[in-house]
């Protein structure tokens, strides 16, 4: 699903803003708050749709799963102690 | 007259300092934490024990450049340096999401303190860390180097009459300037002592607290230049700073220098959105952040506020630069922008120098931040992948305490002296090693922790050929098209760190796939739930 994410935010603001905002005319240009109108619509708002899905996702459909145990760190590093080493 | 240099008073000197006094005391408090458990993975590894904001706010790639260097991007070029940041949308889930919390269950599984050590164990071949730990120690170094020189520089930046805002180490007749020099040892002093007292955990802590500075330096500068700047309405910034530039300023591809080429033509805008998702986690220091993630529950909180905190510095700090072109046209050099803007706004409020030192104290502790990563980074490999490995495996805490911190003493000695006589092109520099690192690291790394088929060889070839390519196309740039150096040739107008991402990924699965498979034993311990027994006879092929 991050990957998916990932794709189509790339893909819509990409798109959007090549269309909308690689020359134009100032005359053309409007506002939506400080925002010009292809920065609004081709970042803005994806970017807080990112937020949300990233949230939902994090939060939602994350598996909470353990990062499992840790085996002695301070000793692992020893040649010869893992029998399938081979290097 | 706000293009006038303001000066600086002893507010911004003073808040520098607290900045590295806080930062000490950072490092004593680290130290106390390091010793609750075994030094190696206290010390270079934090005993695993990230929390969420820790994690969220210092395993990704904000740095000096989020306070310096973007601004003057903004300022120089417009709106289109928006397009030019947005992939940041997509780092926080891409980042933890799909390799963080992989890598982070795989470090527990193996051990491992550091990357070289993770690639060692996973592939069960010693030559993969080495080649790793080489790759990590030579980039790492480039870009700590680069971040000496920032550092020192934004303290010269704090003298009161000593130029002020001359962003730069050499005075007007061409020679080195003494607040240079003096601000390059009390930074080094500073950065070193601290990382060497508290190790991983003082870089992580200090992280966390420039994080914090930048989010108030933002919200500060955001409400004293925004409405200052839209008086005339919410158009009122675009359209003066289009009238003072050009009507680029406010389109893409963007505004462009004299003589340079445009700054996001289509193919370098896409190449971006590759760029900050992967550059971010594909760099060492970010990974060994995500392995010592304390659980999982953490790094989901960790999505969560990376997505508003990158939403929360970058929209805002690209208005703040768009409202500085608007009030300030004509500032010579762009980096200057931020800290200007900081001491005009104050310039007639009681302790407005202090309040402008706050918004500068953000870049420079970003710098110290950034610096005490990488001297933590490189000594972990020089000691851990290196001194440990090969010379000797069973030292105990006591000497790899002693080696630490002559590791650390002597690379910070190394970046002094790299910095005495600054060379040129560092920020190029810094783009190379960047691009050089992620191009080296990220496909290995996802065939590492996705990819049971994946060889040693298979991840040797895969490191060699991303570095290759990215040395060729850098290569390239002065020698085909006569640009300047470390200025890359962009085949197909695609940034070099896609073409380094393809061809290591491929050199990758290519050679895995005509190389020996790993041994079964081996690839069940780090995939499977319930691992084969680890035989010699199930130590075959799958």
């Amino acid at each position: 699903m991050a990957l998916v994410i990932w794709l189509a935010a790339m893909l819509y603001t990409i798109t959007y803003c090549y269309l909308y905002g690689y020359g134009r005319s100032v005359e053309s240009l409007t506002f939506v708050w400080w925002f010009p109108d292809w920065v609004f619509w081709g970042i803005i708002v994806p970017w807080g749709v990112c937020i949300v899905l990233s949230t939902v996702f994090a939060l939602g459909v994350m598996g909470d799963e353990s990062l499992g145990e840790e085996i002695d760190a301070e000793v692992s590093i020893l040649p010869g102690e893992d029998e399938v080493r081979h290097g | 007259m706000a293009d006038a240099a303001p000066g600086v008073g002893y507010g911004t000197l003073t808040m520098l300092l607290v900045v590295m006094a806080v930062s000490v005391w950072l490092g004593s408090r680290a130290q106390r934490a390091v010793e609750k458990g075994g030094f190696v993975k206290g010390y270079f590894l934090g005993n695993r024990g990230l929390g969420a904001w820790a994690l969220a706010l210092t395993a990704t790639v904000q740095s000096g450049g989020t306070f310096m260097g973007f601004p003057a991007l903004v300022y120089t070029h417009g709106w289109i340096v928006a397009l030019w940041i947005a992939g940041y949308m997509v780092v926080p889930i891409t980042g933890f999401a799909v390799l963080g919390k992989r890598f982070a269950q795989l470090s527990r599984r193996t051990g491992a303190i550091t990357i070289p050590d993770l690639f060692d164990a996973r592939f069960g071949d010693q030559r993969v860390g080495v080649l790793a730990s080489v790759f990590i120690m030579g980039f790492m170094t480039f870009l700590m180097i680069a971040q000496f020189k920032a550092g020192a520089i934004v303290m010269k930046l704090a003298w009161p009459g000593a130029g002020a805002l001359a962003l730069s180490e050499t005075t007007a007749a061409g020679g080195i300037d003494q607040a240079y020099l003096l601000g390059l040892a009390i930074f080094s002093l500073t950065v070193v002592g601290y990382t060497l007292i508290g190790g991983f955990l003082a870089s992580v802590w200090t992280d966390m607290f420039q994080s914090v500075l930048m989010a108030i330096g933002v919200a500060l500068l955001f409400f004293m230049i925004v409405p200052l700047a839209s008086q005339g309405g919410f158009q009122a910034p675009t359209l003066d700073a289009v009238a003072a530039t050009g009507p680029d300023f406010a389109f893409g591809p963007g505004l462009a220098k004299e003589g340079k080429p445009s700054f996001l033509p289509l193919g370098v805008a896409i190449s971006f959105f590759f760029v900050w998702p992967i550059g971010g986690i594909g760099s060492p220091a970010s990974m060994v952040r995500v392995m010592a993630c304390k659980d999982n529950a953490t790094m989901r909180r960790s999505i969560v506020l990376l997505s508003f905190y990158n939403a929360l510095i970058y929209v805002p700090l690209i208005l703040i630069c768009i409202c500085g072109r608007a009030l300030m046209p004509n500032v010579a050099s762009a980096d200057e922008i931020i800290p200007r803007l900081a001491i005009w706004s104050t310039r007639e409020w009681t302790g407005g120098s202090f309040i402008s030192g706050l918004i500068l104290a953000a870049p420079f502790g970003a710098v110290m931040a950034t610096v005490s990563t990488y001297l933590v980074v490189i000594a972990s490999g020089v000691v851990r992948d290196i001194y440990q490995r090969f010379l000797r495996p069973r030292a105990g805490d006591g000497e790899i305490r002693r080696v630490s911190h002559v590791v650390m003493i002597l690379f910070g000695v190394i970046g002094v002296a790299a910095n005495i006589q600054p060379v040129d092109f560092l920020q190029k520099l810094v783009v190379f090693s960047t691009t050089s690192t992620a191009s080296t690291f990220v496909a290995p790394a996802l065939m590492l922790a996705f990819w049971r088929r994946a060889t040693a060889a298979g991840a040797i070839a895969g490191m060699l050929a991303g570095a290759v390519t990215i040395l060729a196309l850098f290569s390239c740039g002065p020698l085909l098209e006569s640009k300047n150096f470390f200025d890359p040739y962009q085949l197909l107008g695609l940034d070099p760190i896609v073409w380094g991402l393809a061809v290591s990924a491929t050199a990758g699965l290519a050679v895995s796939f005509v190389t020996v498979p790993p041994p079964a034993a081996l690839v069940s311990r780090l995939f499977d739930a319930r691992p084969i027994a680890t035989t010699p006879a199930s130590a075959s092929a799958i």
